[in-house]
Order: structure tokens, then C-alpha cells, then sequence
């Protein structure tokens, strides 16, 4: 049996390689420019992915959330469970008439549905996940009793805490764009703002300079991987057949 | 129609959001979000098969680039009967996963490196104001403090000046970005609960 398990599995890793190796080679094909083989490799990726994708909501979401509970819920006495079985079903049946132009109007019943409950997420997720921690994180940098605990020399701290409080308020003026008409008919913002926008501006600069330097170093790593994997699988078929 | 979409949207967002500050709700938003998570499903298959009507109409009319679309539709039909024979825990499957389509979303970080370095370049040539100037210093010190150089680290780089941009200067300008973005998604949700704004038609 584990005899068995090994041949199956020497070919799939093998494969796996081979499949690897030929789809980094047309990936990084586009280097030399946009060419047939860099096409050939992307569309065959996206169509593998989206089917890989379709699968997994398939068996990950459908079967167990919409198919399973089917049966139970029809032969169950309660009246409750099967509305709460049999709604998604409704939905799912008004979406799939989005195929026929003529019916289409019926899915948005179900859109809006997803729409508001989008909605009600994103506020929930604006709030409590990124301006209630944002602020937060902000006002504890001049907690004298917060830098006395993890002991921190407050003026250190609160220094520091007034260039980040700086760079959150400057940048969020950069984005002001309301501005009023001039003498000569221009339109400029006003001057005050202007000025609080420009120290902005040098925050911004700074902020997106280090995302970039972070992208460049993942991307950096990926090619480093990649061109590693090229030559661990030239190293293995020379020690698979003996080249 | 118009009403009838604009109440459930408003409904359905309203009771999930209620479900996140009163515990009396939370019943009906698990319910709700369980609802919204089948359906987002199934979307997502009807966006997929559009993907399918898309490129075979382009097959069928033979316009330039339908060999492309056809390879595009071997690979989704190939994959959608296999995984949904065999799931995606399936030897196959995962052959499909750990020898296309991870290497290529790697591939495709790699390119990455090429075309940033070259769009770095070209910010350069084409934009030297205060903050091009700023955005390509600000990287260039980082990288001097986290690159291994062949003669050692740089004093002061490494240890003093890349954690002090990181996690001082650019953090406050990321603050305010992420604080801009939110209070942007927090009002586009609210549009949306107050029926200001109505993206899922229905005339």
C-alpha cells in the first residue's frame, strides 16, 4: 500500500514541478515583452482559477449551507425552519434570472438584499475596525500612565505621538479639495488649508515611499523564489534520470 | 420595483447593523449574513458562467484572440467538472493549485519587481516635485536599512532611521489615509442605508 502511495505520488510531485517550471518560464516570458506564450499562460490561469474558485464555493458554501439542509428542513414539522431554508433558494432563483434580459429586473430583489447587508457590514467594519483602533492608537502615544507602565520615557513617546497626530490630521486635509472662486476666476483652496495640505503632501510622499519599498521587497522575494524553483527543478530532474 | 428594493436593502442592513450594538439582533444578523453568504456564492457562480457566455461568444464569432478565450474556457470547464467530481482537497485539485496557479500568482509578483523599478525610473525623469522626491528618498532609505549589503549593514540605517520613518513618519501618513478610507466606506454605507444611493437598480 505505501508502495502504491509513493508511485502516485512521485508522478504528482513531478508533474507539479513540470507544471511549475513551464508556467513560471511563460510568466516571465513577458520580460521580453508581450508575447503569445505570456497570453497562453495568463488565460489558462485565469480560466483554471475561476473554476478552482467555482469548486471551492461549490463545496465550501453551497453543499453544506444550501444543499444539505434541503431535505431535513422539507421534512421537518416547523413552519420557521423551512422559511429559513427555502428563502436562499427564492434568492438563488431570482440571481439566475439575471441569464434572461427579460427577467433580469427580478435578480435585483436579491442585489439589494446583498447591497444592504454590504452595507450594513462595511459601516460596522469602518467603524469598529478602523476608526475607533485608529483613534485609539492615536490619543494612547500621550498616556502619561500607559508610557509609565511599559516604562517609557513619556516625552519620547508623546513626541513621537505628535508627528503621527501631525501626519493623520495634515494627510486627511490633503484630501480637502473644497475651494472658492478667486478675483481672476481661478479656483483655490483656502490658504490656510493649503498650507496644512503641503505638510501633507510630505506625509503622504513618505507613507506611500515605504508601501513601495515593502511591495518591491515582497516582489523582489517572489522573483528570488521563482528563480530558485527554476533551478531546484533542473537540480531534480538531473537527480531524478541521472543527467 | 424601485420601493420594494429600497426597503429590503434598507431592512436587511439596518437589522444587521442593529445585531452589532444590541444583543437582541444578534439572532437575525447570523441568519441574515448566513442568507448573504449563500447568495454572494451564488453570484459568484452566475459571474463565472458569464465569464463561460463571454468567451464562447467570442469563439463562436471568431474574433482576433479567440484561441486565447478557448484555452481560457478548456482550463474553467477542465477544472469545474474535475473539482466538483472530486472537491478540492483532491490530489488533482491540488496538482491544479500547487503547480499552476500559485506559481503564476508567484510569477506575477516577480514581474513586479521589473516594472516597479521601471516606473520608479520613469517617476523620476517625469515628476520632480517635493513629493516624487520624497516617495523615492523615503525608499531609498528603507531599502539601504533592510538590505543585506555585501560589505555589512550601514550604521545608524538599519537600527535608528528605518524604524523611526517606518513606524513614526509613515505611520502617520498611512493614519490618515486608512482614517480618510474609512469615513469614505462609512458614507457610502450610509448612502446606501438611507436609499440616497441605489447600485442594485431595479426599475
Amino acid at each position: 500500500m505505501q508502495g502504491k502511495v509513493n508511485k502516485m505520488n512521485i508522478p504528482l510531485d513531478l508533474l507539479s514541478g513540470v507544471l511549475s517550471f513551464l508556467f513560471t518560464i511563460l510568466i516571465l516570458s513577458y520580460l521580453i515583452g508581450d508575447n503569445p506564450l505570456f497570453r497562453i499562460a495568463t488565460y489558462l490561469f485565469v480560466g483554471i482559477a475561476s473554476g478552482y474558485v467555482a469548486t471551492v464555493i461549490w463545496w465550501q458554501v453551497l453543499v453544506p449551507r444550501l444543499m444539505t439542509p434541503l431535505l431535513p428542513a422539507l421534512n421537518s414539522d416547523s413552519l420557521a425552519l423551512k422559511i429559513f431554508v427555502l428563502v436562499p433558494w427564492l434568492g438563488m432563483a431570482f440571481i439566475l434570472m439575471k441569464i434572461s434580459p427579460r427577467l433580469s429586473g427580478i435578480a435585483s430583489l436579491t442585489m439589494a438584499f446583498l447591497v444592504g447587508a454590504g452595507a450594513a457590514v462595511i459601516i460596522a467594519g469602518a467603524v469598529t475596525g478602523t476608526l475607533i483602533p485608529q483613534f485609539e492608537a492615536t490619543i494612547n502615544f500621550f498616556d502619561r500612565d500607559l508610557a509609565a507602565a511599559r516604562n517609557i520615557d513619556f516625552l519620547e513617546v508623546a513626541g513621537n505621538g505628535a508627528i503621527i497626530l501631525a501626519g493623520a490630521v495634515t494627510s486627511l486635509v490633503y484630501f480637502h479639495f473644497g475651494a472658492r472662486p478667486q478675483a481672476d476666476g481661478s479656483m483655490r483652496r483656502f490658504g490656510l488649508i493649503e498650507i496644512i495640505a503641503w505638510v501633507g503632501r510630505i506625509f503622504i510622499g513618505i507613507t506611500l515611499g515605504a508601501i513601495f519599498a515593502g511591495v518591491y521587497a515582497a516582489a523582489l522575494t517572489a522573483l528570488i523564489e521563482r528563480i530558485s524553483s527554476i533551478f531546484d527543478f533542473i537540480t531534480l530532474l538531473r537527480t531524478t534520470f541521472g543527467l | 420595483m424601485r420601493i420594494i428594493t429600497a426597503v429590503i436593502a434598507i431592512a436587511t442592513g439596518t437589522l444587521i447593523l442593529l445585531g452589532y450594538f444590541f444583543e437582541a439582533f444578534t439572532d437575525i444578523q447570523t441568519l441574515l449574513l448566513n442568507w448573504a453568504v449563500i447568495l454572494a456564492g451564488v453570484a459568484a457562480i452566475v459571474g463565472i458562467f458569464n465569464l463561460i457566455a463571454v468567451h464562447a461568444d467570442k469563439i463562436r464569432r471568431a474574433e482576433k484572440g479567440s484561441v486565447y478565450s478557448a484555452l481560457l474556457l478548456i482550463g474553467l470547464v477542465g477544472t469545474l467538472l474535475v473539482g466538483m467530481l472530486l472537491t478540492p482537497r483532491h490530489p488533482v485539485m491540488q496538482l491544479l493549485l500547487n503547480g499552476i496557479i500559485l506559481p503564476v500568482e508567484a510569477a506575477l509578483m516577480a514581474l513586479l519587481a521589473v516594472s516597479l523599478l521601471y516606473a520608479a525610473i520613469r517617476l523620476l525623469r517625469r515628476r520632480t516635485d517635493v513629493m516624487g522626491i520624497v516617495f523615492l528618498l523615503t525608499a531609498i532609505i528603507l531599502f539601504l536599512g533592510s538590505a543585506t549589503l555585501p560589505f555589512g549593514d550601514m550604521p545608524l540605517f538599519g537600527t535608528l532611521i528605518h524604524p523611526w520613518v517606518t513606524q513614526i513618519w509613515a505611520l502617520g501618513g498611512a493614519r490618515g489615509i486608512l482614517i480618510g478610507v474609512a469615513l469614505g466606506t462609512l458614507t457610502t454605507g450610509l448612502r446606501v442605508l438611507f436609499g440616497v444611493d441605489r447600485p442594485y437598480g431595479g426599475n
